[in-house]
C-alpha cells in the first residue's frame, strides 16, 4: 500500500492537473464563441457575392472561365485543415484518416497536398507526401488574409494545369459536442444555372472581366468559411475533450481521498494497537 | 433630400453609411462618383481610396479592391478588405512597404513581380489614405 504521502502528492498533482484543464475548457469555449461570430460575419458578404454572381454568370461563356473548368482527372490536390495544437481529443487524429484513406484511393503518387495546421504538416511531412505548401501558426491570429493566401495558391497550381481537381478536407461545426469531418470540391468551382432577367444594368469594364474578378474571391470566402468551421471545431473538440478529462480528474480526485482516508484510518489503527499492546505489556 | 444609402460588406464586418450625398470608388477603368438615382449595375473596384460625403462629414477608406453594386438607391460595396483613414496600421503598412521595395530588389522572376506589384500598391494606398 502507498504511503500516506504518496497519496497526498498524487491528489496534489492531479488537482494541480484539474486546474489547467478547467482553465483550457474555459479558454476554448471563448474561442468557439468567437469563431462562430466570425462565421456570422461573413455571411452577408458571401450571400451577396454569390447573388452577383448568380446575376452574371448565365450571360458569360463558360469556356472563358477557368475556374469553372472541368477537366479529365490525372492529378488531384488535397487542402487538409487540422489544427496546429493537440489536446483536442480525436480532433486532429481522425481528419488525418479519413485524409490518408482519400489520398489512398487515388494513390498517394498523384497528390498534392496543402498542409493547413503544424499536426497534417508534421504527419504528412514524415511519411513522405507530396506537400506543396503548409501553412501553419496563424490560427491565433486568424484573419482573412489567410483565406486569400491560401486561395491565390490554390488558383495558381489549378489554373497552371499541374492538377486537375483540388479537394478540401475539413471539420464540419455541426454543434458543441459534434463536428463531422466533410470532403468537398473545391476547385473547378461549380454554379447552378438558374438565369436571373436582369434588364438595364451597367456591368463596367465587362462581365467577363467582374466574373473573372468575382470568381476567386468566391473562393476565398469559401476557404475562410473552411478555415472558420474548422477552428470553431477544433475549440469544441477540445472543450469536450477537457471537460471529460476535468471530470476525470474530479473521479481520481475522490478516489485518492478515500483511499487516503483509509490509509490514514489504518495508520491510526495500527498506532493505537501498539498503544494498547505496549501499555499492556507493562501491566503484567 | 437627395441622399442614398451605403453599406460596405467585408467578411469581417459589415459598415452601414446613411443619408450619403456623394461616393467616390476607384474602378478598374479609373475612380468613378456615384450620387443619388445613379443607374444600376456592377462594377469592379481596384486598390485605392473610397471616399464617402455625407451632410457634414467626409470620410475616406483605403480598400484593395471589390466591386460595388448599386440597385434603387441602395449602394454595397462588396470589398475583400477595408479601413478607415483612422484605423490604419500605419507601422504595419510602413514595413509591408519596405519588404516589398527589400524583395523587388532581389527578385527576378516574373510571376513573383504580379503579387510584389500588389503589395506595393496595397501599401502605399494604405499609408496614403491614412494621411487623409
Amino acid at each position: 500500500m502507498a504511503s500516506l504521502k504518496d497519496i497526498r502528492d498524487r491528489i496534489k498533482s492531479v488537482k494541480s492537473i484539474q486546474k489547467v484543464t478547467s482553465a483550457m475548457k474555459m479558454v476554448a469555449a471563448a474561442k468557439v464563441r468567437k469563431a462562430q461570430e466570425k462565421m456570422e460575419q461573413a455571411r452577408p458578404y458571401t450571400s451577396a457575392l454569390e447573388e452577383t454572381i448568380n446575376h452574371i454568370l448565365p450571360d458569360v461563356s463558360r469556356k472563358d472561365l477557368d475556374l469553372l473548368n472541368v477537366r479529365k482527372i490525372r492529378r488531384k490536390a488535397y487542402v487538409i485543415v487540422s489544427a496546429d495544437r493537440g489536446l483536442a481529443g480525436g480532433f486532429n487524429s481522425n481528419i488525418i484518416k479519413v485524409s490518408e484513406k482519400e489520398i489512398a484511393e487515388f494513390g498517394k503518387e498523384n497528390v498534392d497536398l496543402f498542409c493547413i495546421g503544424k499536426k497534417a504538416r508534421d504527419h504528412f511531412k514524415r511519411r513522405d507526401y507530396n506537400i506543396i505548401e503548409s501553412h501553419i501558426d496563424f490560427w491565433s491570429e486568424l484573419n482573412f488574409e489567410n483565406a486569400m493566401m491560401i486561395g491565390r495558391s490554390a488558383i495558381e497550381h489549378f489554373t497552371s494545369g499541374k492538377v486537375d481537381e483540388i479537394h478540401v478536407i475539413y471539420n464540419y461545426f455541426v454543434n458543441m459536442a459534434q463536428q463531422e469531418i466533410k470532403s468537398e470540391v473545391l476547385l473547378p468551382l461549380s454554379y447552378g444555372d438558374e438565369g436571373f432577367d436582369e434588364k438595364d444594368r451597367l456591368y463596367e469594364p465587362s462581365k467577363e472581366v467582374l466574373v473573372n474578378s468575382l470568381v476567386p474571391r468566391h473562393l476565398n470566402i469559401q476557404i475562410w468559411k473552411y478555415l472558420l468551421e474548422s477552428y470553431a471545431s477544433e475549440q469544441a473538440a477540445r472543450m469536450m475533450a477537457m471537460e471529460n478529462a476535468t471530470t476525470n480528474a474530479g473521479d481520481m480526485i475522490k478516489s485518492l481521498t478515500l483511499e487516503f482516508n483509509k490509509a490514514r484510518q489504518a495508520a491510526i489503527t495500527t498506532e493505537m494497537l501498539e498503544i494498547v499492546s505496549g501499555a499492556e505489556a507493562l501491566k503484567e | 433630400m437627395d441622399s442614398f444609402v451605403v453599406e460596405i460588406v467585408t467578411p469581417i464586418r459589415v459598415v452601414n453609411q446613411e443619408n450619403v450625398k456623394y461616393l467616390r470608388c476607384p474602378g478598374i477603368d479609373g475612380s468613378f462618383g456615384v450620387m443619388k438615382n445613379h443607374r444600376n449595375g456592377v462594377i469592379a473596384l481596384d486598390v485605392g481610396e473610397i471616399k464617402i460625403e455625407t451632410k457634414n462629414d467626409v470620410e475616406w477608406y483605403a480598400t484593395s479592391g471589390g466591386f460595388v453594386e448599386i440597385l434603387d438607391n441602395k449602394v454595397e460595396l462588396l470589398l475583400e478588405s477595408v479601413e478607415r483613414s483612422n484605423e490604419i496600421d500605419v507601422k504595419r503598412a510602413s514595413s509591408a512597404l519596405e519588404r516589398a521595395n527589400q524583395r523587388r530588389k532581389n527578385t527576378k522572376e516574373p510571376i513573383d513581380n504580379i503579387r510584389l506589384e500588389a503589395s506595393l500598391l496595397r501599401a502605399l494606398n494604405r499609408l496614403k489614405v491614412s494621411k487623409k
